[in-house]
């Protein structure tokens, strides 16, 4: 069980008010990510979940049970951190044990439980390394070992990933994607990279300033956002917004237009411009397209192979259908 | 010339110097130490100037060997100095937890709190016996007296005044005594050094990564745990470093000793080669050799206990 619930929390840093007054709910077994830019409140929100820091006021619940003033201990909450936090002068084991001899638990148990975790995230070998001994990712595994073996209500993790190379961070996404299908446990997930957001979450939690901006699946935000942040927040690369008459076509302030829902056609194309920076992927071609009359630069991409480069006059055609609406205070536009 | 050739060369003049520096003396206290050389005998004037036909072979080892107080003094030597190091230790640990946490006033304490370590010696030596330890005029003379009175005071008291009546009157303890002086030179020495341990613990301390305590923190960890087993392990390199020179400096203490009793019950070696040094450098010399053959033996443990922590 881990139901997560937050009432009308707050959080005050002497007199800013870093989180105003907010609600949530995370459902038991939930993978929930918080994401937004940095400053936004997002790892505040998460230490206050951990006991961390105090709320200024309100209530947090797990399991229905009011643990606002419950020591972090108590709370029966893991954590990993974004510098993994390993005990630089213990074992791989010892780190790995550590919760567990703290909470008494008895040195066969123990035992069991750390070859339990070693098997699942590869670290057999290393059981007896230190720490320093350690590449970046496989110190991360070993944060993890030791929240898994504690057997927690919840695991809060703290931009994890934040300090591994691109590569590695492909790979510890999934590994952390599998581990909790594997383990139905409630995973509450801090990061400021809307791609991690999309991929592990079940559900994600937009911030901005401490509010929470718009709460929702994957698919909800890309396909519904409430705002012009959102929309501009999910999806890479970032949603074109156009303004002044074009958008007064659809009857609204600002529209808005992934750059997947803009089609390069031949010639005769609604918009027409001069092709700025062209990104070849080889899967996909990304446009940096200016002089359309419609905003400063708009992003295109192009499935495959596209030949146009720098100066070329590109003609493109939106999709209808796809155009978000939004009005002059940034809210959708139904 | 090869690369390795040209940074010896280099390195040649300063290797040189310290060599001679190292050497030299070295050499004339071995000499020393094998002569029969004093500085002023009315028998033998030949022996006042060192010259190799006063050779005395291991005569002087075995003069220093058999003076009653060679075996005493290299006791006392460890005892004070073992004393002082697990004292500064234990306190400058402590008072740098206490005062790492934020609260007012901690620059003004942190001044204070290192200022002992500016104290000359010979100064801190006069001080303490003085001012603090002297068993009448001193602080403690006064303490003593002061709680004399008060259970005198409490005697008469009626319903508890017979448990006070059970007390015996609290005496002085003097200090410069035979079998106390070597204390009053660990107490002195330890308030004097504390503020070093204090300052490396402090600075280290503050470079304790703060995400590895919120960790344990919510591992389970309560205070005591995340001090033994995080704050101390963290602490282990400035401890041996601490340790290291400390040990290096209390081996040769001297001013306090002198102070406190002038060698009264308590020497060390560098005390009994001054007290041979009055006359006897022969043999002043030969204990100079023995004080280097401890002082080695010393270094050996602590610089393996020093690599050992730095290893890690």
């Amino acid at each position: 069980m881990g139901r997560i619930v937050l009432e009308n929390v707050t959080k005050n840093f002497g007199d800013t008010q870093v989180i105003p007054p907010l609600n949530l709910t995370i459902e038991d077994g939930e993978f929930a990510v918080f994401v937004g830019p940095s400053g936004c409140g997002k790892s505040t929100l998460l230490r206050l979940i951990a006991g961390l820091e105090d709320t200024t006021s309100g209530k947090i619940l797990i399991d229905g049970e009011d643990v606002t003033q419950v020591s972090p201990s108590k709370r029966g909450l893991a954590m990993v951190f974004q510098t993994y936090a390993l005990y630089p002068h213990m074992t791989v084991r010892k780190n790995i044990a550590f919760p567990m001899r703290m909470a008494g638990v008895d040195e066969a148990e123990q035992e069991k439980r750390i070859e339990a975790a070693a098997r699942a995230l590869n670290l057999t070998d290393y059981l007896d390394r230190k720490p320093g001994q350690l590449s970046g990712g496989q110190r991360q595994r070993v944060a993890i070992g030791r929240a898994i073996v504690r057997d927690p209500t919840a695991f809060l993790f703290d931009e994890p990933l934040s300090n591994l190379d691109a590569a590695l961070r492909v790979g510890m996404r999934i590994e952390i994607s599998e581990m909790h299908s594997r383990l139905e446990t409630t995973m509450i997930y801090v990061t400021h990279d809307q791609v991690e957001a999309m991929t592990m979450a079940d559900k994600i939690v937009v911030l901005r300033a401490g509010n929470i901006e718009q709460v929702g699946s994957p698919l909800d935000l890309y396909r519904n956002p409430q705002n012009l942040f959102v929309a501009g927040f999910i999806g890479s690369p970032k949603m074109n917004f156009i303004e002044g008459a074009e958008a007064g076509k659809h009857n609204a302030h600002t529209v808005g237009i992934r750059p997947e829902h803009i089609d390069v056609v031949a010639d005769k194309g609604a918009w027409t411009g001069k092709v700025g920076v062209a990104e070849h992927l080889g899967s996909d071609t990304f446009f940096h397209v200016h002089e359309t009359g419609l905003a400063e630069t708009l992003t295109v991409r192009a499935p495959g192979e596209v030949t146009l480069g720098h100066g070329d006059t590109i003609h493109l055609n939106p999709r209808a259908g796809v155009i978000h609406r939004f009005d002059d205070r940034g809210q959708r536009l139904s | 010339m090869s690369n390795r050739t040209v940074s010896r060369v280099l390195q040649a003049p300063a290797v040189i110097l310290l060599l001679i520096w190292m050497i030299v003396p070295l050499s004339m206290t071995l000499f020393f130490s094998f002569i029969r050389y004093v500085l002023s005998s009315l028998n033998r004037p030949e022996w006042t100037t060192p010259s190799i036909s006063n050779w005395r072979g291991f005569g002087n080892y075995e003069f220093v060997l058999n003076s009653k107080d060679f075996v005493f003094a290299i006791q006392n030597s460890l005892l004070i100095v073992g004393s002082i190091l697990f004292l500064t230790v234990t306190f400058g640990v402590l008072i740098a937890v206490l005062i790492n946490k934020a609260f007012p006033g901690r620059g003004i304490v942190r001044v204070l709190l290192i200022s002992p370590f500016f104290v000359m010696p010979a100064v801190n030596a006069v001080l303490w016996i003085n001012m603090i330890l002297d068993p009448v005029l001193g602080l403690q003379g006064l303490a003593v007296d002061g709680l004399n009175g008060l259970i005198a005071g409490m005697k008469d008291l009626p319903v508890i005044g017979w448990f006070f009546s059970q007390w015996p009157t609290l005496e002085p303890i003097s200090f410069r005594a035979t079998q106390t002086s070597a204390y009053a030179v660990i107490v002195m020495v330890t308030w004097q050094w504390t503020p070093f341990a204090v300052l490396i613990f402090m600075t280290s301390l503050q470079s304790e990564d703060q995400q590895q305590k919120e960790a344990a923190i919510l591992d389970g960890a309560g205070a005591w745990s995340q001090f033994r087993f995080l704050t101390l392990p963290h602490l282990g390199r400035p401890i041996a470093i601490v340790v290291m020179i400390q040990a290096i400096f209390h081996l040769s203490l001297y001013a306090e000793i002198e102070i406190v009793s002038r060698g009264n019950g308590n020497k060390n070696l560098p005390y009994l080669i001054g007290e041979f040094a009055n006359n006897n450098i022969g043999a002043a010399s030969a204990t100079g050799i023995f004080a280097v053959i401890l002082a080695n033996i010393i270094a050996i443990f602590l610089l393996r206990m020093v690599g050992k922590t730095l290893m890690d």
